[in-house]
């Protein structure tokens, strides 16, 4: 069994027979599984790497399919979860690879017994708040991460080993504006799979222990003008990093619970989270929808409600999506209208 | 001389995308803020800066022959 499903891999002499029982040992979080996720999954339930647990926060939708390779016409259709969305698929491609699935927004509290409970962190966010959140859990718990992104023609990525190289807040002080997003830029998949190769190839180094192999530069790509940079880093750890110095104060670990909502990228979407895990029932929030006079749709995994120009979504959490709209201030108010 | 590249949306600022001027003996800091008073649509606030492919704190001091090149942090996915 093994021998056909990994006969080519075990051949690849850095892998071979003891490599390939090592990955099927392994786990893996990733985290967002929307470009850059769903494309690293797949190679990695390819791959034959043990567990995967995937965070996802977000739906599958057609302006999706373009990029992320996991999904298809029927999950859109479906309205399903990603991370629901991936887990099917995953078993369809390797059903010996076991998947914990998880629909929520990571923050630091329900991502830190992720982080500690696996080997490796995969970064399949879309944004640089979550990348310094898995930054500094991390580097807390010495687990090993590999960011990644993307956009336009572009990307980058670096891999992180607690103790030994720079982490990202070496390299980028401080949160970059979101002036560009895939919203404004747009972005071709080519560039996704070649930051996602690169991510994979150097998680499979670090969960077969051949650290020596590891790139140990930050690369910056633009395909289509045919550019690239591989910076070396050795020097770039810095004593007074807050995250990864001799005295860390973890800063995305202390702020993070102040940020209850967010624009998400490249949707024209805020996002609105209660401040405690809301536990009203589907039939309550679907009762409550229709009280509003809300067009209200159960998709199971979550409900979506449409009056005039409002469209939302909101999952089990209590978690609503505002479409159509930026303005944060609107969401919250159409937020407080609904559960309160 | 010194040799700046320009990457990603950089080289739509600047108009080019490499640049040589003569900065020998000034400071990484020093360069950017020059650079950002000749191009007042350039944002180098969270820039990678290396110097000869390698990275560099913005303290370093620039010598003739360096190639400079300031890659923009890229946030989607």
């Amino acid at each position: 069994m093994m021998h056909t499903r990994y006969s080519r891999q075990i051949l690849f002499a850095p892998i071979g027979e003891a490599g390939q029982k090592k990955l099927m040992r392994a786990s893996v979080l990733i985290v967002g599984a929307g470009a850059l996720g769903s494309w690293a999954i797949d190679m990695l339930a390819r791959a034959g790497v043990g567990k995967m647990k995937i965070v996802d926060r977000d739906y599958v939708e057609e302006s999706n399919l373009q990029r992320q390779q996991l999904y298809s016409m029927k999950d859109v259709e479906q309205k399903l979860p990603k991370a629901v969305a991936a887990k099917a698929r995953v078993l369809q491609i390797n059903p010996s690879v076991e998947i914990e699935e998880y629909v929520m927004h990571a923050d630091a509290s329900n991502l830190e017994p992720l982080v500690q409970s696996v080997d490796l962190i995969l970064d399949g966010t879309d944004n640089f708040d979550t990348r310094f959140l898995i930054n500094d859990l991390a580097v807390l718990h010495k687990k090993p991460w590999i960011f990644g992104a993307c956009l336009g023609s572009y990307g980058s990525t670096l891999t992180v080993i607690p103790g030994v190289t720079p982490c990202l807040q070496c390299l980028i002080r401080s949160v970059p504006m979101q002036t560009m997003t895939c919203d404004s830029m747009g972005i071709i998949s080519p560039a996704v799979g070649q930051v996602v190769v690169h991510q994979v190839t150097e998680a499979i180094k670090i969960l077969l222990g051949q650290t020596d192999a590891l790139r140990n530069t930050y690369l910056y790509f633009d395909l289509w003008n045919h550019e690239q940079m591989s910076i070396k880093i050795s020097k770039a750890k810095m004593e007074d990093c807050v995250t990864c110095g001799t005295v860390p104060t973890y800063p995305f670990l202390q702020f993070e619970n102040q940020t209850k909502t967010s624009v998400l990228c490249g949707r024209d979407t805020v996002q609105i989270r209660p401040p405690q895990a809301l536990s009203f029932s589907t039939e309550e929030i679907v009762k409550r929808l229709t009280e509003l006079s809300y067009h209200v749709s159960d998709y199971r995994h979550l409900i979506t409600g449409e009056k005039d120009n409002e469209k939302l979504v909101i999952f089990p959490d209590g978690r609503m999506l505002l479409h159509g709209t930026k303005d944060i201030e609107k969401g919250k108010a159409i937020f407080q209208k609904i559960f309160l | 001389m010194v040799k700046i590249l320009w990457f990603a949306h950089l080289s739509e600022a600047v108009g080019k995308r490499e640049l040589e001027i003569e900065v020998a003996g000034m400071t990484v800091a020093a360069l950017k803020k020059q650079l950002q008073e000749q191009y007042p649509d350039l944002v180098l606030e969270h820039v990678l800066t290396a110097v000869n492919e390698e990275y560099v704190a913005d303290d370093m001091v620039l010598d003739n022959g360096d190639v400079v090149a300031f890659i923009p942090p890229v946030s989607g996915g």
